[in-house]
C-alpha cells in the first residue's frame, strides 16, 4: 500500500476507520516568523490497527497527533473520530469527546499525584460521572499487573508501574482510539519494551486501535505500521515493520534538506 | 548580582504584581492607620483646645481664696479696665471676651451636636473699632445688637439648616431661650470648626448669661511688633487689681491646656492604636507569607543558579535585592494608599451618634517609619530566611523535585513549640476563672494567654491541617471529582495551606473572640440595668455641669399620668485618691424609680453625713456598711466624715455613691440645683406622655428624656466601641486574607500547570476546572475560620469570667447570628479570591499536559 491510497481511503468515512485526517494543514504564527507544522496531511487510522509515527524532530509528527486527538485545533483540513468531525465541535463537546472516546498516554505519565493509582485509572469515568465496567477494569489492571499497587500514590511508583497505571487509565474507559505521545520516551529499555508490549496486547487481544508517535525505531519495531514523516508530509510507510527496517528508512531522511 | 535581581524583579510580573501588592497593601493598612490615629488625635485636641496663637497676655479675675467674700458684684474686668489696658505702650490689641456655653436646636428641633460643654461654645460678639468683631468675620447678615439676637457659625447654620431670620432654640443652663438668628460668621476656633457649634450674642447679653452685667470673662491683649513681653507683663501687671484680675502669657497657657488636652482625649487613641497594632500584625503576616511561597517557587530556579555555579551568599544576595527593590516600591504606593484609607477610615468608623472630629491629615514621623520598616524591613526579612533555607539545599536535589515536603523533625519541633505555647496560653485564661475582678494584672494576664493561644493556633495549623480538613472533607469530597482533588490539592502542602488561612484564622479569632464578649457584656449590662430600673422615664441634663430649669420638676410632676418625679442630684465625690459620682436622692422616693439591691445596709438611713456606696466602690476602697470615710463633694475644699449606711449592687441610675440630695445640692458645682428628674408613671408610658415630658422641660436642648429602652440600650453604650473595633479589624482581615487566597492560589494554579493539562486533555470541562480551585479555595478558608472560630470562642470563654466576676449578670451569650454571619464571610471571600485564578486555570489549553516543558 502507498501513501497514495492512505489519501484517498481518508477521503471518507469508513466502517473500519477509527479516526482519519483530511487535508490537515497546521500553520504556526504569521509573515516572517510562519512555520507550516503540517502541510496538507491525510491520514486514516484503521480499527484494531497499532500505528506509529514516526520522523526527526520538527517534522510535525506531535502536531498531526494533537490535532488528530482533538487537543489542538487545525488551521485547515478536517479530522473526524469515528463519525464525527472534530472541526464543528465546541470546547465543551470536544471535552466530552476526549474524555468518552479517546484514551491518552503520556512521555511524563502525568497522572495527579493527589491520587492513588486505581482513583487515576478510574479518573476519566469519575470526570464522566459513569461507573466503571469493574469487568473491563479488572482486564486491564490485570493485564498492567498493578493488582498489588492500586491504593498507591504514583511518588510510591517507579516510572515504568506509573507509566503502566497511564496505560491502564487510557484503556479503561473502552475509547474509540488510544493516542501515545513518546510514551517509553522518560523509560529504560525494559520497562518501555513492557508498556509497549501491553500496547500491542491491548491491540491484538482487545481489539484497540493505537497511535503513537516515537523516533524510538525499536518502539516503532512493535507497531503494525510505520508512517514516517518529514517537514509536515506523510513521506513514506512500512507495515509490519522491524527495528532495522525503520532504522535504514529513517537514514534515508535525516540528511535531506528541509525545504519550505 | 543586582542585575539578576533587577532582571528577575522585571521578568515575572504577575508574580511581581503579586507581591507588590500585597507589600503595598500591608504597608497601605499599617500607615493609613497611624495616620489615621495621629490625625484624630490631632483633631480631638484641635476639638477641645483654644487657638493662643498671637496672643501675648491673657487677663482673668482671679479666684476668689475660699472664705472671702464672692458676691461683690462681678469681677474686674470692666470697660474702664479694658480701656486702660489699651492705652499701654506695647499693646497692639485688646479683645475682651464673655466666654460661655449654649447648646442650640437645629430647625427640626433637636439639640444640634449636642453634648459636650467644651464645643458648644457661647460668647460676645464685641465689636471693634471699625464696628466689626475681627475674629468673627460675618458672611451673612448683620452682627447681633439686641437682646433677642444672635449669630451663629457658618457649620452650625448649615449642619442645623438654620438661615438668617429664622428664631433658634438654645439653652445656656437653665430656662430654655428663643432668639432670631440675624447673622452667619465665620470662625477659625479649631474648637468650632471640629464639630462644635458657637453662639453669638451682643455683649450686655453674653455678659447678662455669661457673666454679671458690665464684666468680661477674660482679657487677650496682642502685642506691638518688637515688645518685649516681660516688660509688657510688668506694665500690665501694674494696671491690674492685684487681688482680682492676673495676667498669664499665650504660651503658658497653651502649655497649660496642652497638658490637660493630653489627659482629656488620651482614651480617644487607645482604639486606633489597636487598630494600627492589628494591621502592622496582620499586614507582616501577609508579607512573611507572600515572600515564603515566593521564594519556595523558586527553589528550581535557585538550584539552576547554584548549579551554574553561583555561590550561596549570591543567591541570598539576588534574593534580598530584589526584595528590597520591590519593598522600595511597594512602601511608596503603600504609603499614598494608606493616606487615602487614613482619610476614608472617620467616616467608616462615624457611624455612632458621637462621630468623630474633622480634621486635617497629621502625617508625622511614624507612619514614615512604619512604612519603611514594615514595607523594606519585613519584606526583606522575609526574603531573607526562606531563600536561606531555598540556597542550602543541593543545587541536584533542588532541581530533582519542586516540592519539599518538610522534615518530620521539623514537623515535631513545631508541634512541641505549638503544644507548649497553647498548654502556657491555655492554662493562663484558665487561671483566670477563678478571678473576682477585671484587675488590671488579671487584664494583662488574658491578654498575654490571648497572644500565646494566636501564636499557638499559628504554629499548629500545619499539622491540624490534615486531620481537619480530611474531618471536614466529605462534604467537598461529594461534589464530584472536582471537590475530591480540591480537598487533596488543598492538603498537598499543609503549611502551605495553613499559612493561608492563617490571617483568616488570626482575624475570626479576634474578631469572634469581641463578638462574644461584646454580645455577653451589652446583655449584662442590659439586664443589670433593667434589673435596678423602675422608673419609666428620667429626665436628664445634657452636660453634668448643666441644671433642669428649676421650675421643670414642679411641672414634671403636674404632667398627667406622672405618679413620682423624684429629682436627683449629680455631683463628685472625692474620696480615697479617686473621683466617684455621687446621685444626691431623696431616700423616701427613692424605692419607687431604682430597684437597689442591697448587699448590706439600707437605703433608709441615707441622710446629711450618711452615704450608700456600690459594690465596685465598697471593694476599691475597703468599704462596708458602719464604715466611716472622709470626703468632699463637689468643688469646695473641705473634708468631711461620712458614715457608710449601705452597700449595693451596681446600678447605672444610683452611679458610684448615693447621697441625701439636699446635701449634695448644698456642696456641688452649681449649687441648689437638680441634674436628673426620674419619673414612675401611672402605667401611662406613651410617645404622648414623652412628648409631654419633653414640653413640661420647655423643650430644651439641654434636656433630654430618654425612656427605659434608651436607658437600657445606653447602658449598653460602650459596647458600641468595641463592635466599632470589631468590625474594622474583619474588614482588614477579610480584605487581606482575600489577598492571600488569590496568592497562594495563583501560584498552585502555575505550578499545577501541566496537572490542570492533563485533566482538561482526558476530559474535564472548564467548569470543572473551575470548581476544583474554587472548593480548594473554599477548604482553605473554611480551615481558617472553624479554627478561628473554636480559637475565638474558647478565648471569650476564658475571659468572659473575668468579666463575670465585675458583673454579676454575666453569661457567656455568643451571637449566633454574628458568629454565622462571619463563617459565611469568610467563606464568600475564599471563593472570591478563587474568581482570577479558576478562570487562569480554566483557559489553560490541555496542550500543557504534553508540553515538555
Amino acid at each position: 500500500m502507498t501513501a497514495n491510497s492512505l489519501t484517498a481511503q481518508a477521503l471518507y468515512p469508513e466502517p473500519g476507520v477509527a479516526a482519519a485526517a483530511t487535508d490537515l494543514c497546521k500553520v504556526y504564527g504569521s509573515g516572517d516568523t510562519r512555520v507550516v507544522a503540517l502541510d496538507r496531511v491525510s491520514i486514516g487510522f484503521r480499527e484494531g490497527e497499532f500505528t506509529a509515527i514516526m520522523g526527526p524532530s520538527g517534522c510535525g509528527k506531535s502536531t498531526l497527533m494533537h490535532c488528530a486527538a482533538g487537543l489542538d485545533a487545525a488551521t485547515s483540513g478536517s479530522v473526524r473520530i469515528g463519525t464525527t468531525e472534530l472541526g464543528t465541535l465546541d470546547d465543551r463537546r470536544l471535552t466530552e469527546l476526549r474524555r468518552d472516546r479517546v484514551g491518552f498516554i503520556f512521555q511524563a505519565f502525568n497522572l495527579l499525584p493527589t491520587l492513588t493509582a486505581l482513583e487515576n485509572i478510574t479518573l476519566p469515568m469519575d470526570i464522566a460521572g459513569r461507573e466503571p465496567d469493574r469487568e473491563w477494569l479488572d482486564r486491564i489492571i490485570s493485564m498492567v499487573g498493578l493488582a498489588d499497587r492500586l491504593g498507591h500514590r504514583p511518588a510510591q511508583l517507579s516510572g515504568g508501574q506509573q507509566q503502566r497505571v497511564a496505560v491502564a487509565r487510557a484503556l479503561a474507559s473502552r475509547p474509540a482510539i488510544v493516542f501515545g505521545d513518546e510514551p517509553t520516551g522518560n523509560l529504560d529499555s525494559h520497562a518501555g519494551a513492557e508498556v509497549l508490549g501491553f500496547l500491542r496486547g491491548s491491540v491484538r487481544e482487545l481489539g484497540q486501535t493505537v497511535v503513537m508517535v516515537t523516533h524510538d525505531p525499536v518502539a516503532a519495531s512493535y507497531a503494525d505500521r510505520v508512517v514516517f514523516l518529514a517537514d509536515g508530509r506523510i513521506v513514506d510507510e512500512m507495515l509490519r515493520p522491524s527495528a532495522e527496517g525503520v532504522l535504514d528508512r529513517m537514514r534515508g531522511f535525516e540528511p535531506r534538506p528541509r525545504t519550505p | 548580582m543586582f542585575r539578576t535581581a533587577l532582571r528577575n524583579v522585571l521578568a515575572h510580573k504577575a508574580r511581581l504584581l503579586m507581591t507588590v501588592l500585597a507589600v503595598t497593601l500591608g504597608v497601605a493598612f499599617v500607615c493609613g492607620t497611624l495616620v489615621f490615629a495621629e490625625s484624630s488625635s490631632a483633631a480631638h485636641r484641635a476639638a477641645a483646645s483654644k487657638n493662643f496663637a498671637g496672643i501675648a497676655l491673657t487677663v482673668t479675675p482671679k479666684e476668689p481664696l475660699p472664705g472671702e467674700a464672692t458676691a461683690s458684684g462681678g469681677n474686674a474686668l470692666d470697660a474702664p479696665l479694658v480701656r486702660k489696658l489699651a492705652a499701654l505702650p506695647g499693646v497692639a490689641g485688646v479683645r475682651p471676651s464673655v466666654d460661655g456655653s449654649a447648646t442650640l436646636n437645629a430647625a427640626d428641633g433637636s439639640p444640634l451636636r449636642g453634648g459636650k460643654a467644651w464645643a458648644n461654645l457661647a460668647g460676645a460678639y464685641v465689636p471693634g473699632e471699625d464696628g466689626t468683631d475681627e475674629r468673627y468675620p460675618l458672611v451673612a447678615g448683620r452682627a447681633p445688637a439686641h437682646a433677642d439676637e444672635l449669630v451663629v457659625d457658618r457649620g452650625s447654620a448649615t449642619a442645623g439648616h438654620l438661615g438668617v431670620g429664622d428664631v433658634v432654640t438654645l439653652a445656656t443652663d437653665g430656662p430654655v431661650l428663643k432668639k432670631r438668628l440675624v447673622g452667619i460668621v465665620d470662625t477659625r476656633d479649631s474648637r468650632v470648626t471640629a464639630g462644635g457649634t458657637l453662639a453669638l450674642f451682643d455683649t450686655a447679653t453674653a455678659q447678662r448669661l455669661f457673666s454679671s452685667p458690665g464684666h468680661f470673662t477674660s482679657i487677650d491683649l496682642t502685642a506691638a511688633h518688637g515688645t518685649d513681653p516681660v516688660t509688657l507683663a510688668t506694665e500690665v501687671d501694674r494696671v491690674l487689681p492685684a487681688d482680682r484680675a492676673q495676667a498669664t502669657s499665650g504660651t503658658a497657657q497653651a502649655a497649660q491646656q496642652a497638658t490637660n488636652v493630653d489627659l482629656m482625649t488620651r482614651g480617644y487613641q487607645k482604639m486606633p492604636k489597636i487598630f494600627a497594632g492589628a494591621a502592622l500584625f496582620i499586614g507582616s503576616f501577609l508579607i512573611v507569607n507572600t515572600f515564603t511561597m515566593l521564594v519556595s517557587r523558586r527553589t528550581r530556579e535557585i538550584a539552576l543558579l547554584r548549579a551554574i555555579g553561583a555561590t550561596r551568599r549570591q543567591v541570598v544576595r539576588s534574593v534580598l535585592w530584589e526584595a528590597t527593590l520591590v519593598g522600595l516600591a511597594a512602601s511608596a504606593a503603600g504609603f499614598a494608599l494608606g493616606l487615602g484609607v487614613a482619610s476614608a477610615l472617620p467616616d467608616l468608623l462615624s457611624i455612632g451618634q458621637d462621630p468623630l472630629p474633622h480634621g486635617p491629615l497629621v502625617i508625622g514621623m511614624r507612619p514614615v517609619v512604619a512604612a519603611l520598616g514594615v514595607g523594606v524591613g519585613v519584606t526583606v526579612l522575609a526574603a531573607w530566611l526562606p531563600s536561606r533555607r531555598a540556597a542550602k539545599v543541593a543545587p541536584i536535589e533542588a532541581l530533582r523535585s519542586a516540592e519539599q515536603p518538610p522534615t518530620p523533625a521539623a514537623s515535631r519541633a513545631r508541634g512541641i513549640v505549638g503544644l507548649v505555647l497553647l498548654l502556657a496560653g491555655a492554662g493562663l485564661l484558665v487561671s483566670l476563672t477563678g478571678a473576682k475582678d477585671a484587675s488590671d494584672a488579671n487584664l494583662q494576664n488574658a491578654m498575654a494567654g490571648c497572644a500565646l493561644l494566636v501564636a499557638a493556633m499559628i504554629a499548629l495549623a500545619p499539622l491540624l491541617a490534615r486531620p481537619v480538613i480530611r474531618l471536614g472533607g466529605r462534604l467537598p469530597g461529594r461534589l464530584g471529582v472536582a471537590g475530591r482533588l480540591a480537598r487533596e490539592n488543598a492538603l498537598r502542602d499543609p503549611r502551605r495551606t495553613a499559612a493561608t488561612a492563617s490571617v483568616l484564622m488570626v482575624s475570626t479569632a479576634l474578631v469572634a473572640g469581641l463578638a462574644v464578649i461584646g454580645n455577653s457584656t451589652g446583655q449584662a449590662l442590659d439586664r443589670q440595668a433593667a434589673d435596678g430600673l423602675s422608673a419609666d422615664y428620667v429626665i436628664e441634663a445634657r452636660t453634668s455641669m448643666a441644671a433642669l430649669d428649676p421650675a421643670a420638676p414642679q411641672r414634671v410632676a403636674d404632667v398627667p399620668g406622672v405618679r413620682t418625679a423624684a429629682a436627683v442630684a449629680d455631683s463628685t465625690l472625692f474620696t480615697g485618691g479617686s473621683v466617684r459620682s455621687i446621685s444626691g436622692v431623696d431616700p423616701a422616693t427613692l424605692h419607687q424609680v431604682m430597684k437597689l439591691d442591697f448587699t448590706s445596709g439600707s437605703a433608709d438611713r441615707i441622710g446629711p453625713g450618711r452615704i450608700a456606696v456600690s459594690d465596685t466602690v465598697a471593694r476599691a476602697q475597703g468599704l462596708r456598711t458602719g464604715s466611716a470615710v472622709k470626703a468632699r463633694i463637689g468643688p469646695g475644699q473641705d473634708f468631711k466624715d461620712y458614715t457608710v449606711v449601705g452597700v449595693y449592687r451596681d446600678n447605672p441610675l444610683a452611679q458610684d455613691v448615693l447621697g441625701a440630695r439636699a446635701e449634695v445640692q448644698h456642696d456641688s458645682f452649681r449649687p441648689g440645683t437638680v441634674q436628673r428628674l426620674l419619673v414612675r408613671t401611672d402605667g401611662a408610658v406613651s410617645e404622648a406622655t414623652a412628648a409631654r415630658l419633653r414640653t413640661a422641660t420647655g423643650n430644651s436642648p439641654l434636656v433630654r428624656v430618654k425612656d427605659r429602652e434608651e436607658l437600657v440600650a445606653e447602658a449598653g453604650g460602650t459596647v458600641s466601641e468595641l463592635l466599632t473595633l470589631m468590625y474594622g479589624l474583619l474588614a482588614i482581615g477579610a480584605v487581606i486574607s482575600l489577598l492571600g487566597i488569590v496568592n497562594t492560589l495563583a501560584m498552585s494554579v502555575a505550578e499545577r500547570t501541566r496537572e490542570i493539562g492533563v485533566l482538561r486533555a482526558i476530559g474535564m470541562d472548564r467548569a470543572g476546572v473551575r470548581r476544583m480551585i474554587r472548593v480548594e479555595a473554599v477548604t482553605v478558608a473554611a480551615f481558617g475560620t472553624l479554627l478561628g472560630l473554636a480559637g475565638g470562642m474558647f478565648g471569650a470563654w476564658a475571659v468572659g469570667s473575668l468579666a463575670g466576676g465585675a458583673m454579676t449578670r454575666y453569661t457567656l451569650a455568643p451571637p449566633w447570628g454574628t458568629l454565622a454571619l462571619l463563617a459565611l464571610l469568610s467563606l464568600v471571600t475564599g471563593a472570591l479570591a478563587a474568581a482570577v485564578p479558576a478562570r487562569r486555570a480554566a483557559a489553560l489549553s490541555p496542550l500543557e499536559a504534553v508540553g515538555q516543558t
